[in-house]
């Protein structure tokens, strides 16, 4: 494995545990997914990766080489897309990228076109002579993608890399993921879009308050799920929201939607429950389908507010 | 050592980048501080003689050099470790003392034509020329490098930003109102006179005054130490700040 991370705790001063008995591995050539809500201690283990906070216990290792006692070979052989925005307020994209693959060692020629390259796979062309302080957001985290993709690490991790990003370029984005891991990169991607990830990520770990709450391809994660259904409902705006019966379990409240999980003998019984509903106006309407990753997410992570109703969906 | 100069040139080059939409502002508010300091003078003291106001306008580099290394460098490197910038500068495989050397010429380049302007236009107002020695490149030099060194390491070594804010507020009022920049060292109290003796800013006003009147101070060789020990210090916290994991 390129990157293994074994037994990783950090303790920060006040006795508050960011990450406990952390352990996973990436291969060359993987996508490996690090799920989890908010504060579950991601970017903590990004920022021990990169040798910028110093773990509590535990180890890293980058291609065998122990980079808690020599972070400089972590920053040499991983690229990093932070979850801070970067610093290019007046630089243009193609400047800022062209600079990040010269840092990272690139030549000029070279690097001005994979530069160009990224930003056309990436259709952020009309963009590309723009300043970063009169850029979007989400134009802005696609800058951040290309610079550290422009002349990738050997390990490439990318923390919240479609924040603010529009559907369409997210699928073009996904697909510059594939091509880094092609090009045999790890990639360590790092996200709390559950439905997102499913799709991109060879295998993830699920993270919560510090530790790995499981880990595994997202079929093997999924197989607990098997033989359920998930009922998804949309209330009409101001609608009184019933109890859901006894049948729908986890049922998880979004504001204007519900989510709940049914066993495959209870599956008549949900749909005419949730037609009943829509018929009575309540509900504007409903899907039943395979449960996902998602369901396996909630189930581990067991509270509501691991969902993020903002990206919940978001395909 | 040609690996670092390629590295320091391209951090510098992103750091001019950076700072375009702000540099010709900055240059623009350091020529009006200077011109303002030549001006605000004539107000402060209305009969003055050219001997005065040559002592008082050849210490004003000095008062702009570390104003920019305690005032603007604190608050830039507070904005951009609230807004977690350093995560990312620090996670590029480049040595920090490119950046942070990256950074400082940014600054030099920011004030060297305020502090020129400002000995231009005193000299000319208050009718007295200046015999500029050599000697003063390396002292603007150092006198920047300290001023920097000090603002850095108070931005980098105070835990919390909005701490470091405070810090370099009771500094500068302190380098202003109590510092023998603008006046001889024996207008202080003894203790404070004293305190004066280990601290780099009266050193820093008699070796730059020295070397821009040709008279360079007696003692120059004990300002040098001085004020180079003080840069050196200062430049061993930061390295020390920016290079601790937390």
């Amino acid at each position: 494995m390129l990157l293994e991370i074994e037994d990783i705790s950090k303790v920060y001063r006040k006795g508050i545990r960011a990450n406990d008995g952390v352990s996973l591995s990436v291969g060359a050539g993987e996508v490996f997914g690090l799920l989890g809500p908010n504060g579950a201690g991601k970017t903590t283990l990004v920022n021990q990766i990169m040798g910028l906070l110093k773990p509590t216990s535990g180890t890293i290792r980058i291609d065998g080489t122990d980079v808690i006692a020599d972070p400089g070979f972590a920053r040499q052989a991983c690229s990093l897309q932070a979850q801070v925005q970067v610093p290019i307020e007046g630089l243009t994209i193609l400047q800022a990228i062209e600079l990040a693959g010269r840092v990272r060692g690139g030549r000029k020629a070279e690097v001005l076109a994979r530069a160009r390259e990224l930003v056309d796979n990436l259709d952020i062309g009309e963009w590309a002579n723009k300043r970063g302080d009169t850029l979007s957001g989400g134009v802005l985290r696609l800058a951040s993608f290309c610079m550290a993709a422009v002349v990738p690490g050997r390990v490439v991790i990318l923390d919240e890399p479609t924040n603010d990003v529009d559907p369409l370029r997210r699928r073009l984005l996904w697909q510059e993921v594939r091509a880094l891991k092609e090009s045999g990169s790890a990639v360590l991607l790092i996200t709390h879009n559950v439905l997102e990830a499913e799709r991109a990520v060879d295998r993830l770990a699920i993270i919560d308050m510090g530790k790995v709450l499981g880990q595994g391809t997202p079929a093997s994660l999924k197989e607990h799920e098997a033989g359920f259904m998930r009922l998804e409902l949309v209330f009409e705006p101001m609608a009184k929201i019933p109890a859901p019966p006894e049948f729908i379990n986890k049922a998880i409240d979004l504001g204007s939607r519900s989510i709940g999980i049914v066993s495959a003998q209870d599956v008549c019984g949900a749909i005419d429950w949730a037609s009943e509903l829509r018929e009575s106006g309540i509900v504007e309407e409903f899907t039943l389908g395979p449960s996902s990753l998602e369901d396996a997410y909630i189930r581990l992570i067991g509270r509501e507010e691991a969902i993020d109703p903002g990206t919940e969906g978001a395909q | 050592m040609g690996r670092w100069l390629r590295e320091y040139s391209l951090m510098l080059k992103w750091q001019m980048l950076s700072n375009k939409p702000m540099l010709p502002l900055y240059l623009v508010v350091e020529a009006l501080v200077a011109v303002g300091f030549v001006v605000g003078i004539g107000y402060l003291i209305p009969d003055i003689n050219s001997q005065s106001a040559m002592y008082l306008i050849t210490g004003a580099p000095v008062l702009i050099l570390l104003m920019i290394g305690l005032v603007m460098v604190p608050q830039m490197v507070s904005l951009a470790r609230k807004a977690g910038t350093f995560d990312y500068i620090w996670s590029l495989p480049v040595p920090r003392s490119c950046f942070l050397a990256a950074d400082t010429t940014v600054w030099i380049v920011i004030t060297v034509p305020g502090v020129i302007l400002a000995l231009l236009i005193g000299s000319w107002h208050y009718s007295f020329s200046l015999n500029v020695s050599p000697f003063v490149v390396p002292v603007f030099l150092l006198v920047t490098l300290t001023g920097i060194s000090i603002g850095y390491a108070m931005s980098h070594a105070v835990p919390k930003p909005e701490l470091t804010m405070l810090v370099s507020q009771v500094l500068v009022f302190f380098i202003l109102i109590f510092s023998p920049i603008h006046y001889p060292i024996e207008q202080l109290p003894g203790w404070l006179a004293s305190t004066h003796r280990v601290l780099p800013f009266t050193y820093m006003a008699d070796l730059m005054r020295g070397y821009l009147t040709g008279k360079p101070p007696v003692d120059a060789g004990l300002a040098f130490a001085v004020v180079g020990t003080w840069c050196v210090l200062a430049s061993g916290i930061t390295f020390f700040a920016v290079k601790r994991r937390r």
